[in-house]
């Protein structure tokens, strides 16, 4: 991994995007963190105030506090929806770890990942053993976006969205979407990596990752990029049955799908389509794995997803649905510790059990009405 | 001695000089005080490091600074007590702060001191449907209470446009408006009673549970709108009223704000109190249209917004009315929505005001002035000559139920130290016109130090006496909220 350049405080962050705070504080009740300490340092206002203060210089640069809170954002954009005078704090935050966590000031564990991001060999050999979805070459269509990390720990997602949508183009051939680079200290290089799977993959990109979407589009242009339940919109679907009722399913968000691309209708349309839907009360709200944040802060990632899980088994659910791989693996860990009887499952998973428009009662795809547990 | 380190603190001027001034605050702060604070919240709660106190030298209004040397957050009022003690005891400064969404520069430490943070002090303790009222914590949002009191068919009718992020405390301590002043009246028609933390560390309750209760000075009414500076509210009693059953919004707009103003006098005059009648002048309709694309008349030079709120057939009733008296007024058009999702719509146009206007420039100034209901469309016009005359941009929306405008003024960037004096000379000329006009300096903003330079001019010099006499009472040591009001 080479270092990027490393700016200083003065040009570290866009002074157009860090004016636009008028510093109202509407994004307080939004914020999870805040929700946790209610310090304004850990809110969306406060951590703009510390930005503001680094680029000035009035903040030591090696200020304890910047280190901390810049690490303690989950990230998760929240605030941006509730905004009145439009910040745009994803990408304020991403200019504020490409300085915090640059190179050796970046925690260990992310450092591997970005590294293990970047090897697209391994992921494409991996897949493949684990048997991740792929069509020859010679197809065309929009394409299906793999993943890195999703191809190896969910192989079956993109099988099933493939059986779902069988027009899509599968190449074996793609790199990863850069946004765990941006999300992690390396805006730069998470732009680039974005254009070029952009470029490896012609046309519509469909993802079943909804942070990855949401990255691609800020990046390729949103007209190129489709998430799995906003391209599934119109199709018809069979039903999800549990013995002789219904499922009762409920959504979690995927924040950056829900919060950047404003993608939330969607999914719960199909949802309700298929099986009985709950709205769970907390449902926008971050479930902790935040990227690369459940592994960096573990401890406080379980704060945020405690009372989510609770909210989980009081809503007699059979299913809880996730958008994004890290959020499913956050649920079905957090789950499998309470051993909860509710299953976390990807949303490509569930709508193929439910098959194609059939008579209800006729599952399309063999007889097991449980999604396979955890792999 | 209360050491002082002036005003100011995070502009550039001073950045070199920053770690020297915490330095020195870290020594006025004597060790066995911080000791003492420690020992009364936990360590956890006690904030001292430099990043963890720049967080705490703002709040939502522009331009006013002030570093405090702590932040505290206490769990309970005898917490609290314990704390003002001290503080009285060392002669330092507490500001007490809700949310920090003031916009009267009311929570700015600008005498250094300890910011107290109300924010762990947020559960709400009962919702009482038989006596239609809610006991709550300081902390606790306007919102959850609102939504405390809903799940009894209840509601809580002051709406200042924080109620998301406010706190009750803030609410009772500023005397928080909204867009419901003109039917439903203030903050302080429902504070019923409060408990207050006084500087020297007595704890009194004022009020109760009673409407009716004349036993005594009103205190509860003197402490509502004190900006803490009286005492520090740890518990709010507030009354609560039906929740009405269905609430309705709509528009008309008016070659000029002179006829919108008339069309009011027209709506109140045929028996109609709307809950909501909101006005946008020429500036504001251009800059939302340019923002959101509402298809807003192009034309206009004034939009209404009224909205009520009843049983349906009353409200029926009452837009037939309104309806009726804008059009005689001669309004270009009149739209009303059919349900809530139309009435939704329909305050978009007030609801993203201020975003639009603050996109028009990256340092947004909204202030708040109040004139006598006829004299909203003279005032009006006299802002926009003031405006013209410091050559700043200013556009002006508001309560036109209530005469309360918001004057707002937008500048390209925020370091155009001459265009910011211009606008405060400009704004000083504003709530000079506003008294003049029989009005005032502030409608439901407050005073903090923002309006400070002001207010003998508003209130005369007997009546500022006598303020600092009530404010010697409350706070012999004068450590609550220095440079605010009452100093």
């Amino acid at each position: 991994m080479t270092d990027a350049k490393v700016s200083q405080p003065g040009s570290i962050f866009d002074p157009d995007l860090l004016s636009r705070c008028i510093s109202c504080g509407f994004c307080l009740p939004a914020c999870p963190t805040y929700e946790l300490t209610g310090d304004e340092a850990s809110s969306p206002r406060g951590r703009i105030t510390l930005m503001r203060a680094l680029e000035s210089g009035t903040l030591a640069a090696d200020d304890p506090t910047l280190a901390e809170q810049a690490s303690f954002c989950l990230g998760c954009r929240a605030c941006e929806p509730v905004c009145p005078a439009g910040v745009q704090y994803g990408e304020l935050l991403e200019q504020w770890r490409g300085y915090q966590w640059a190179g050796r000031r970046r925690p260990l564990v992310v450092r591997f990942l970005v590294i293990a991001a970047e090897r697209a060999w391994a992921h494409r050999i991996a897949g493949r053993l684990r048997g991740a979805a792929r069509t020859p070459a010679s197809a065309s269509g929009p394409s299906l976006m793999l993943g890195c990390f999703e191809r190896t720990l969910f192989p079956e997602v993109s099988k099933s969205a493939l059986a779902l949508a069988p027009e899509l183009a599968v190449p074996a051939r793609q790199g990863c979407c850069g946004a765990l680079h941006a999300h992690n200290g390396e805006p730069e290089r998470g732009r680039e990596l974005a254009k070029q799977l952009g470029a490896q993959l012609p046309g519509q990109i469909v993802s079943t990752a909804g942070g990855c979407a949401a990255y691609l589009a800020a990046v390729i242009g949103r007209d190129r990029v489709a998430e799995l339940s906003e391209y599934l919109r119109d199709k018809p679907f069979g039903e999800v049955r549990i013995g002789d009722r219904r499922a009762r399913v409920a959504l979690q968000d995927s924040c950056h799908l829900r919060n950047g691309l404003g993608v939330w209708r969607e999914p719960r349309a199909l949802l309700n389509a298929i099986a009985d839907y709950v709205e769970l009360p907390g449902a926008g709200q971050c479930c902790g794995a935040a990227g690369t944040y459940a592994l960096v802060r573990p401890r406080d990632s379980r704060r945020v997803l405690d009372p989510k899980l609770d909210q989980i088994e009081a809503a007699g659910i059979d299913y809880v649905v996730a958008v994004n791989p890290g959020c499913l693996r956050q649920l079905r860990q957090g789950l499998h510790r309470r051993k909860s009887k509710v299953r976390a499952v990807h949303i490509a998973d569930l709508l193929r059990l439910a098959g194609a428009d059939e008579p209800a009662g006729k599952p399309g795809h063999g007889t097991d009405t449980r999604v396979s547990p955890v792999p | 001695m209360i050491y002082s380190k002036g005003p100011g603190g995070m502009d550039n001027v001073w950045s070199g000089m920053f770690a020297w001034l915490t330095m020195i605050d870290q020594l006025c702060m004597p060790a066995p005080v911080l000791t003492e604070l420690r020992a009364i919240v936990g360590p956890g709660n006690l904030r001292l490091a430099a990043g963890e106190l720049a967080v705490y030298a703002r709040d939502a209004t522009p331009l006013f600074r002030g570093m405090p040397d702590a932040v505290i957050a206490p769990a309970d009022g005898e917490q609290v007590a314990r704390i003002l003690r001290l503080a009285t005891e060392h002669r330092i400064p507490v500001v007490p702060r809700g949310a920090g969404s003031n916009l009267c520069a009311g929570t700015v430490p600008l005498n250094g001191g300890i910011v107290l943070s109300t924010a762990r002090m947020n559960r709400i303790l009962e919702v009482a449907p038989d006596e239609m009222l809610a006991r709550a914590q300081t902390g606790v949002t306007t919102q959850a209470l609102n939504d405390a009191a809903a799940a009894h068919r209840l509601f809580y009718p002051p709406d200042p446009g924080s109620r998301t992020v406010s706190t009750i405390g803030g609410n009772v301590a500023t005397c928080a408006g909204g867009l419901r002043g003109l039917k439903y009246g203030v903050t302080r028609n429902y504070v019923l009673g409060l408990t207050v933390v006084l500087p020297t560390g007595e704890i009194i309750r004022t009020g109760g549970r009673l409407w009716k209760d004349v036993a005594g000075y009103d205190l509860t009414r003197l402490i509502t709108g004190s900006e803490g500076t009286l005492g520090v509210i740890t518990e709010v009693t507030v009354a609560l009223l039906p929740d009405p059953a269905i609430s309705r919004t709509g528009l008309a707009y008016f070659d000029s704000l002179a006829q919108a103003g008339r069309a009011v006098a027209g709506i109140l005059a045929a028996g109609v109190i709307p809950s909501t009648l909101e006005f946008l002048d020429r500036k504001c309709i251009d800059a939302v249209e340019q923002y959101a694309h509402l298809g807003l008349h192009s034309d206009a030079g004034a939009l209404l917004l009224f909205g009520d709120d009843g049983d349906e057939a009353a409200v029926a009733r009452s837009f037939e009315r309104i309806a009726a008296a804008c059009a005689d007024c001669g309004a270009i058009a009149v739209q009303t929505a059919g349900d809530a999702t139309e009435s939704e719509a329909l305050l978009t146009a007030r609801r993203c005001t201020l975003p639009a206007l603050s996109r028009l420039g990256s340092l947004t100034i909204l202030e708040d002035a109040s004139v006598p209901r006829p004299r909203l469309a003279e005032m009006v016009a006299r802002i926009d000559a003031i405006a013209a005359r410091y050559q700043v941009t200013m556009a002006t929306f508001g309560h036109a139920g209530d005469g309360n405008l918001h004057p707002t003024c937008v500048l390209e960037s925020a370091a155009d130290t001459e265009g910011i004096a211009r606008a405060e000379r400009a704004f000083a000329d504003v709530f000079g016109t506003a008294i003049e006009l029989g009005g005032t300096i502030t409608g439901e903003h407050g005073v903090g130090a923002a309006k400070l330079p002001y207010l003998g001019k508003r209130l005369g010099t007997e009546q500022m006496a006598l303020l600092r006499r009530i404010k010697t009472a409350f706070d012999p040591a004068g450590i609550l909220n220095p440079g605010k009001l009452g100093s």
